[in-house]
C-alpha cells in the first residue's frame, strides 16, 4: 500500500510536501485527477495515481496542461471534485482554457496546485504562477507548513463549492520537494455521482450552458467572487501570527518562506522583537486581517519568492487605509532589502532582518572560509550535468552532431524541454543552438526552415522528446509540414516522461493508474501528417548517421524518430546488453589518431581516463552496457562481450 | 524524547546523483520521527541521475520545525557518499567542529574525465577532510557494497556507520520498523547486514580506508 | 617541416579558405571527416603536433625540404618542376580501347602496374553524381571504370590513408598536383614516428590548372540538368572559354566566366600545374586528343614507363617542340601567379611565429621577379 494511504485520523507521517498535498486531495475526497509531469509538481499525481484504484479516483497524466485543465473541469462540471497539477510553465499553456474556465465558473470543488521553481533548479526560468490568479480574477492560496500542504486542500475545495470558482493552490520547490511531518486526517467515503447538467437557463451556473458570455454578466459575477473570497480568507484558518503583541518588525511571509522567515528569528534570537505572519490567502488579500496586523508593527518586511508579488498588494492596501493607520514603512523587494530573484534561504532572511534590526548573524572564521574555498576549488572539482551512463540521448545527439559537422554547412539544432536540454552545454557536445518551451524547437525549425528565400542555407533540425512530441510537438509538425518547411525533427524517444520520472503518456501502452491504454505509435502520427519518416536506433550510430545524411539531401520536413528506451526506465536499470572493456595495448590514448575522443568528448560517465596507464578505463559500477563507445573508438580498442538478460537486483 | 546534541541537529547526506541519497535521508528522517523529533528535509532534486551533486539536509529538532535549507557553515554532521562532495558542502555548511563520514569511493564528473580538472588522490582529500573538520571517518562502502551484491547498499551501510558514530539515536530495531515499511522480508534482511557492516565500520575509525 | 596540430590546421587553412578537400588529414583520426567534397573539423582536439597538420598540402609546404626528399636536390622552380624526360604517350593495343579520356596513358599505367603487382592497391576517384568519391581498387579490370576527369575538388588522399590502414603495403594513386603534393609530405614521415612505413607504390599526377568546387559545381549544374545523366565534363583548349558537360542525351555549353567563381581560393595560391611530386604526371596533349603528356619524374617512374612500353600498355613518342614550350610557359605562369599571390595574401615564407602555407627560397622568387618573401613578417 501506498505511503499516502496509510494511516489513521491523528497518526503522523513523514511526507514530502507533494505527498501531503496528494494526501490532502484524498481527505478532501476528491474523484477526478489530471495534470501533466514538471518538476516540482509532479510527485503529486504520481502518489495519486498509485492509490487510485484503492480510492476509486480517476488520475491521469494528461497530453499537455491545456488538457489537464479541461479534463478536470469536466469532472467538476460533472459535480465531481477534481483536481489539476503542473508546474508553473503549464499555467502558461493552461492559461487560454482557464480565462474561459474563470468566467463561466464551475460547479463541483476544482482547485488547480502549479508548483513554482524559485531559482529555476529544474527549469529554464523562475516565473511565477501567482500574477496568473490576479490576471484570471481568481483566488490564490499559498501553504506555509507540511500539514498545510495538506489541510488547505480539502478548504480550497470547500472554498472552491462555495464560490463555484477555481482555486489556485501555489506550490514551491522548497516545499513541494521537501519532507516533514504532517498529521493524518480520515479519508472520507466519496459517493458523488457524475452528470453535466444542461437544461437549464442559460445564465444558471449550475444548470444552463456553460459559456463565459455575456460579459457584461460573466465578468462582474467573477468580480463578485472573488470579493467574496477575500472576506472567507479574512477568517481563514491557515493564517496566523507568531510573535509579540507589537513587533519592531512584522514580518508578513507566505509559503515556504515562512521557514525561512522562522529561522531568521530564530538565528537572530529575536523573538520579542520580531513577529510573522504567515498568510496563505494572498491573493487577494485580507484587508481587515492585514490592518489589523500593520496597525501593531513598526515596520514591515515582506518575504516571499521570487517578485514582490504580495508586497505590491500589501502596498495598494496600505495605501488604501492609510488614513486610518498612518504610513507604515513596508520593506521587500522593491526597496532593495531583498533580492527579486532567486530563491529565499534563511540566511539571505536573516541578513536582511539583521541589516534591520541593527543585529548580526554569527559568521565562520575568516581563516576557516579561506581554507574550505581554497579546498573546494581544489578538492570539489566541477559536476556539470550530463548525460547518464547509457542515455540514448547521448548517443542521438553525437550522431547528429557528427553529421552536421561533417555537413558542413552551419546546420543547428533547436531544443526545447526535457533532458536533451543539456545537448545545449559543451559537455554534452553543445549542439542544442536553441531552448524554449515545450515543442518549440520544432516551431522554430519550422520557421527557419522557410528562410531559404532570404539565402539561409544552413541546414535546421529540432529535437523533440516523445512526450514532447504529444504535448506540443505535434501542431509545430503540422505547421512544418504544411508549408513546405526545410527542417528535420528529431523525435527523441525514450519510452516515457524521463527526466521528470518516468510517466507514462500517450505512446506508452499503460495509463497513470496502470492500465492498459492504446498506445500512439509517433512514426505513423508524422506519416499520416504527411512527413517523409525514418524510424532508428541511436545506438546504431552508424544507420542513425546514415538516416541523417539522406534526410539532410531531402525537400521539405522530415522526421527521425530515435528510439531507445531510457537508461533509467525501470525495466532497464542494473541489466546490461554488453559487459565493455578496453583493450588497453590498442588503446591509444593521448596519441595522434585518438587524442581521448571517449573521454575528453564523448563523456560518457561509465567511461574514465586512467592516469598512470594512459588509457581509458571502464567503470564497472556506472556502465550500463549500451555499447555505443565500441562504435566511436578509433582504435577499435572497447570491447563489447553481450551478455544474458541477468536478473534485476535492486536494494 | 532524548535530547538532541544540537538543537536543531543539522544533518546533510551528500553524493552524486543515482547514489541513492534520497532514500537515505527518508530512512533516517523516518527514524528519528519515531523518536517524535521535528524532522525537516530538505533535497535538491533536480541534479537526480543525471551526475549533477545532490544534498539532503535534515533539520531535526525539539519542538520548532525547521527550513529545509541548513544555513551558511552550521552542519553538525556530513554523511557523503563520494569524497568530493563532501569538501563540497564543507565549503558552504563546514566548520572545524563538524563530523564528516566519507564513503572513499570517488566518482569522476565529465569535468574530470575530459581533462578539465583533476581530481585530488584520496590520500589528499583525507587529510583536507580531517582538516576541515572535527572528526572524520574514511569508509569503503561501495567496495562491501558490491561484495554484498549491489552498489546501492552503500547507502544503507552509510546509515549504519551513522548510526555507529553514536551522535544521533538511531537503533537498530528502528531501521528495520521503517525499512520494513517499503521492502519485503528477504530485502529487510540484506539491508541489516549492510546497516551492521556500515555500523562496524566506524568502529575502526579514521584507521579505516 | 614545421609541424602544427589541429587548431592551427583549423585557423590556417580550413578557416582561411585554404582547404581544397585533399583528405589528407581525414581517415588518421576521428577529428577530420570529409564529405561531398568538403573537409571539417569535428571536434576540439588539443595536440600540439597532428599528422592532420603535417599532411595538409596548404599548411606550411617547404618545397626545398619536397624536394630534397623526392629528387635529393634543392628545389629550382623550373616551370615543370625535377623530371627526367617529357614526353607523348597513349594507351597500347593491350588495353582494351574504352571511356578513357584523351590518350588512356593514367588507365594504362594503373592497370598495368596492378597486373605486375608493382602496386596491391590503387586509389583512383570515382563520381557519384559529381560528387567525388575515392576508392580502393586491387582487381587491374577495375582501373578504366574510373577514366574521367570531373575537374572537382577530391578527397582522394583519405583513401590512402584508409589503405594504408586496412594494411596495404604498395600503393598507387592518381591524383592532382594538391593531393599529391599531401602524398609527398606524408611519405616524409613527417612526425617521425618509429613505427611509419612509406606505403607509395606508385604515384600518377594529373596536370592541373585550377578545379572547381564540388558542391558548388554541383549547385550550379543540378538547377540546369539532371546531373545524374553527366557522363563527362570537359574544358576545350583556348578560345573556347565554356565547359562543355556531355550528358547521356546531349551536349551542353556552360560559360567559363560563370564556373570560374567557383575555383577554391586554394588553387590562388599553387605552383605546381603538372604534379611535380609525382613519379609520373600525365596531361593532355594540346590540339592532339588522342595522345597524353607524360613527364617522367623519378626512377621508379621510368622504369614502370619502359616496362609498360615493353609489355604494350603504353605507346610514346617524342614531344613536340611546340607544345613542351607551350606547357613550360603555361605552368611557368601558375607558378609565378601563385607566390605572388600567396605573397599577397600573407601565406607565403612568414617569419618569427606567422604560419606558412608556402615556404620557397627567396633566391627562386627573385629569380621569378617575384618581390623577396623577406618583407613578409608575421602572420596576416
Amino acid at each position: 500500500m501506498s505511503a499516502i494511504l496509510k494511516g489513521k485520523k491523528g497518526d503522523q507521517r513523514l511526507f514530502m510536501g507533494n505527498e501531503a498535498i496528494a494526501r490532502g486531495a484524498l481527505e478532501a475526497g476528491v474523484n477526478v485527477v489530471a495534470g501533466y509531469p514538471g518538476t516540482p509538481s509532479s510527485e503529486i499525481i504520481e502518489s495519486l495515481s498509485r492509490v487510485a484504484k484503492d480510492r476509486d479516483i480517476y488520475v491521469e497524466w494528461s497530453v499537455n496542461e491545456k488538457v489537464a485543465a479541461e479534463v478536470a473541469a469536466a469532472g467538476s462540471l460533472a459535480g465531481l471534485r477534481s483536481m489539476c497539477t503542473m508546474k508553473m510553465n503549464g499555467v502558461h499553456v493552461a492559461s487560454d482554457f482557464l480565462l474561459h474556465l474563470a468566467l463561466t465558473g464551475t460547479r463541483g470543488g476544482m482547485v488547480i496546485v502549479a508548483c513554482d521553481d524559485p531559482n529555476a533548479h529544474s527549469s529554464q526560468n523562475e516565473a511565477e504562477m501567482r500574477h496568473f490568479a490576479q490576471m484570471l480574477e481568481i483566488p490564490l492560496l499559498e501553504p506555509g507548513s507540511f500539514q498545510d500542504a495538506k489541510d488547505l486542500i480539502k478548504w480550497a475545495f470547500e472554498l472552491s463549492e462555495e464560490l463555484r470558482s477555481i482555486v489556485f493552490i501555489r506550490g514551491t520547490t522548497r516545499l513541494s520537494h521537501a519532507s516533514g511531518q504532517v498529521v493524518l486526517d480520515e479519508l472520507p467515503e466519496t459517493e458523488r455521482k457524475a452528470a453535466f447538467r444542461h437544461d437549464g437557463f442559460i445564465l444558471d451556473q449550475m444548470t444552463g450552458s456553460v459559456i463565459s458570455l455575456p460579459i457584461a454578466f460573466k465578468h462582474p459575477q467573477l468580480q463578485e467572487k472573488l470579493q467574496k473570497a477575500a472576506e472567507r480568507y479574512e477568517g481563514c484558518p491557515f493564517n496566523s501570527y507568531t510573535g509579540p503583541e507589537n513587533p519592531d518588525v512584522l514580518i508578513i511571509t507566505s509559503s515556504a518562506c515562512t521557514f525561512y522567515s522562522i529561522e531568521a528569528v530564530h538565528m537572530l534570537d529575536l523573538q520579542n522583537r520580531a513577529g510573522i505572519l504567515k498568510l496563505t490567502t494572498t491573493w487577494p488579500l485580507p484587508k481587515r486581517l492585514i490592518k489589523k496586523h500593520l496597525q501593531t508593527a513598526g515596520q514591515i518586511l515582506v518575504v516571499e519568492e521570487v517578485l514582490p508579488f504580495m508586497e505590491e498588494n500589501l502596498k495598494v492596501l496600505a495605501y488604501e487605509i492609510a488614513s486610518e493607520i498612518g504610513i507604515k514603512p513596508i520593506l521587500g523587494k522593491r526597496d532593495g532589502t531583498l533580492p527579486s530573484h532567486g530563491e529565499m534561504r534563511p540566511d539571505v532572511v536573516a541578513g536582511a532582518l539583521a541589516g534591520i534590526t541593527g543585529t548580526s548573524v554569527d559568521q565562520r572564521s575568516e581563516e576557516y572560509e579561506k581554507k574550505v574555498n581554497e579546498r573546494v576549488f581544489f578538492g570539489a572539482p566541477a559536476r556539470d550535468l550530463t548525460f547518464c551512463p547509457g542515455c540514448p540521448h547521448r548517443a542521438s545527439l553525437w550522431s547528429i552532431e557528427n553529421v552536421l559537422q561533417m555537413d558542413n554547412r552551419q546546420g543547428f539544432v533547436c531544443g526545447d524541454v526535457g533532458c536533451y536540454t543539456m545537448g545545449l552545454s559543451p559537455s554534452n557536445f553543445g549542439t542544442l543552438k536553441t531552448a524554449h518551451s515545450m515543442g518549440s524547437g520544432t516551431g522554430l525549425a519550422s520557421g527557419f526552415g522557410k528562410l531559404d528565400r532570404f539565402g539561409m542555407e544552413q541546414p535546421v533540425l529540432s529535437v523533440c522528446g516523445d512526450s514532447t512530441f504529444f504535448h506540443t510537438g505535434i501542431p509545430a509538425l503540422v505547421n512544418a509540414v504544411h508549408h513546405g518547411s526545410n527542417m528535420i525533427m528529431v523525435v527523441l524517444d525514450n519510452s516515457g516522461t524521463a527526466m521528470t520520472g518516468f510517466q507514462p503518456h500517450p505512446g506508452i501502452e499503460k495509463n497513470a493508474m496502470g492500465d492498459v491504454a492504446k498506445s500512439i505509435d509517433i512514426a505513423k502520427v508524422c506519416e499520416a501528417i504527411g512527413a517523409k519518416v525514418r524510424v532508428e536506433d541511436p545506438f546504431e550510430v552508424e544507420a542513425t548517421q546514415e538516416a541523417l545524411f539522406q534526410l539532410l539531401e531531402e525537400e521539405g520536413a522530415k522526421v527521425l524518430v530515435l528510439k531507445q528506451v531510457c537508461a533509467l526506465s525501470p525495466e532497464k536499470k542494473w541489466s546490461k546488453k554488453f559487459e565493455m572493456s578496453v583493450d588497453t595495448e590498442l588503446c591509444i590514448g593521448e596519441e595522434c589518431g585518438c587524442n581521448r575522443l571517449c573521454t575528453r568528448i564523448f563523456r560518457c560517465p561509465g567511461l574514465v581516463w586512467d592516469q598512470e596507464s594512459k588509457t581509458a578505463r571502464i567503470d564497472s559500477i556506472l556502465c550500463t552496457g549500451c555499447g555505443v563507445c565500441a562504435s566511436i573508438c578509433p582504435a577499435n580498442a572497447i570491447r563489447k562481450t553481450p551478455l544474458a538478460a541477468n536478473g534485476k537486483e535492486v536494494a | 524524547m532524548t535530547p538532541l546534541k544540537h538543537n536543531p541537529y543539522n544533518l546533510v547526506i551528500t553524493g552524486v546523483g543515482g547514489q541513492g541519497n534520497v532514500m537515505a535521508s527518508r530512512v533516517i528522517g523516518n527514524m528519528l520521527s519515531i523518536h517524535g523529533y521535528r524532522i525537516t528535509i530538505g533535497e535538491t532534486f533536480g541534479a537526480s541521475q543525471r551526475g549533477g551533486s545532490v544534498r539532503s539536509d535534515l533539520r531535526i529538532s525539539e519542538e520548532i520545525a525547521f527550513s529545509p535549507q541548513i544555513p551558511k557553515g552550521r552542519a553538525h554532521m556530513i554523511v557523503a557518499m563520494e569524497p568530493a562532495e563532501a569538501i563540497r558542502v564543507l565549503g558552504e555548511l563546514g566548520n572545524p567542529d563538524v563530523k564528516v563520514i566519507c564513503n572513499m569511493r570517488p566518482i569522476h564528473s565529465v569535468n574530470v574525465i575530459c581533462g578539465d580538472f583533476t581530481y585530488p588522490s584520496a590520500e589528499q582529500h583525507k587529510e583536507w577532510l580531517s582538516d576541515l573538520s572535527g572528526q572524520a571517518w574514511f569508509v569503503n562502502t561501495t567496495e562491501a557494497a558490491v561484495k554484498l551484491g549491489n552498489p546501492i547498499f552503500s547507502n544503507i551501510m552509510l546509515i549504519g556507520a551513522l548510526a555507529g558514530t553514536g551522535d544521533l539515536p538511531l537503533e537498530r530495531d528502528l531501521f528495520e520498523t521503517v525499512i520494513a515499511r517499503w521492502l519485503s522480508a528477504d530485502k529487510v534482511e540484506k539491508n541489516l547486514v549492510a546497516f551492521d557492516k556500515g555500523m562496524s565500520m566506524v568502529k575502526d575509525d579514521k584507521r579505516d580506508g | 617541416m614545421q609541424v602544427f596540430g589541429p587548431n592551427e590546421l583549423l585557423a590556417d587553412v580550413l578557416k582561411k579558405d585554404l582547404c581544397i578537400g585533399c583528405g589528407a588529414c581525414t581517415e588518421i583520426c576521428p577529428y577530420f571527416k570529409s564529405y561531398k567534397g568538403r573537409t571539417s573539423m569535428l571536434f576540439s582536439c588539443t595536440r600540439q603536433e597532428g599528422r592532420c597538420h603535417a599532411h595538409c598540402p596548404k599548411a606550411e609546404v617547404d618545397l626545398d625540404e619536397l624536394s630534397s626528399f623526392m629528387f635529393g636536390k634543392a628545389y629550382e622552380g623550373s616551370p615543370l618542376g625535377s623530371y627526367q624526360s617529357v614526353v607523348i604517350s597513349k594507351a597500347g593495343p593491350e588495353m582494351i580501347p574504352g571511356n578513357f579520356q584523351s590518350g588512356g596513358t593514367v588507365s594504362a599505367l594503373m592497370t598495368h602496374a596492378l597486373m605486375e603487382r608493382q602496386i596491391d592497391a590503387a586509389v583512383l576517384t570515382d563520381w557519384k553524381g559529381l560528387i567525388p568519391v575515392p576508392e580502393l581498387i586491387t582487381e587491374p579490370g577495375d582501373v578504366t571504370r574510373f577514366a574521367s576527369s570531373k575537374y572537382v575538388t577530391a578527397p582522394t588522399v583519405s583513401m590512402f590513408n584508409k589503405s594504408k590502414q586496412l594494411g596495404y603495403k604498395r600503393v598507387g594513386i592518381v591524383g592532382t598536383p594538391c593531393q599529391l603534393t599531401a602524398i609527398a609530405k606524408i611519405r616524409t614521415n613527417p612526425l617521425d614516428r618509429e613505427d611509419f612505413e612509406d606505403t607509395a607504390g606508385l604515384t600518377v599526377g594529373l596536370f592541373c590548372t585550377w578545379t572547381l568546387d564540388a558542391r558548388d559545381l554541383l549547385k550550379y549544374l543540378s538547377a540546369r540538368i539532371d546531373v545524374e545523366k553527366i557522363k563527362k565534363l570537359d574544358i576545350p583548349p583556348p578560345p573556347a572559354e565554356v565547359l562543355t558537360v556531355t550528358t547521356v542525351d546531349d551536349e551542353i555549353e556552360l560559360p567559363l566566366s560563370e564556373i570560374r567563381p567557383m575555383i577554391p581560393r586554394a588553387c590562388s595560391v599553387c605552383p605546381d600545374m603538372t604534379a611535380e611530386w609525382a613519379d609520373v604526371s600525365v596531361g593532355g596533349l594540346e590540339g592532339s586528343p588522342g595522345w597524353n603528356t607524360l613527364i617522367i619524374r623519378t626512377q621508379k617512374g621510368a622504369e614502370l614507363i619502359s616496362k609498360a612500353e615493353a609489355s604494350g600498355f603504353l605507346v610514346t613518342d617524342k614531344m613536340p617542340k611546340e607544345s613542351f614550350e607551350h606547357l613550360s610557359m603555361a605552368a611557368g605562369n601558375k607558378k609565378a601567379r601563385a607566390f605572388r599571390q600567396a605573397m599577397e595574401d600573407g601565406c607565403l615564407n612568414n617569419k618569427d611565429d606567422g604560419h606558412a602555407a608556402l615556404r620557397v627560397s627567396p633566391t627562386i622568387l627573385k629569380e621569378m621577379n617575384i618581390e623577396s618573401g623577406e618583407d613578409n613578417v608575421g602572420d596576416t
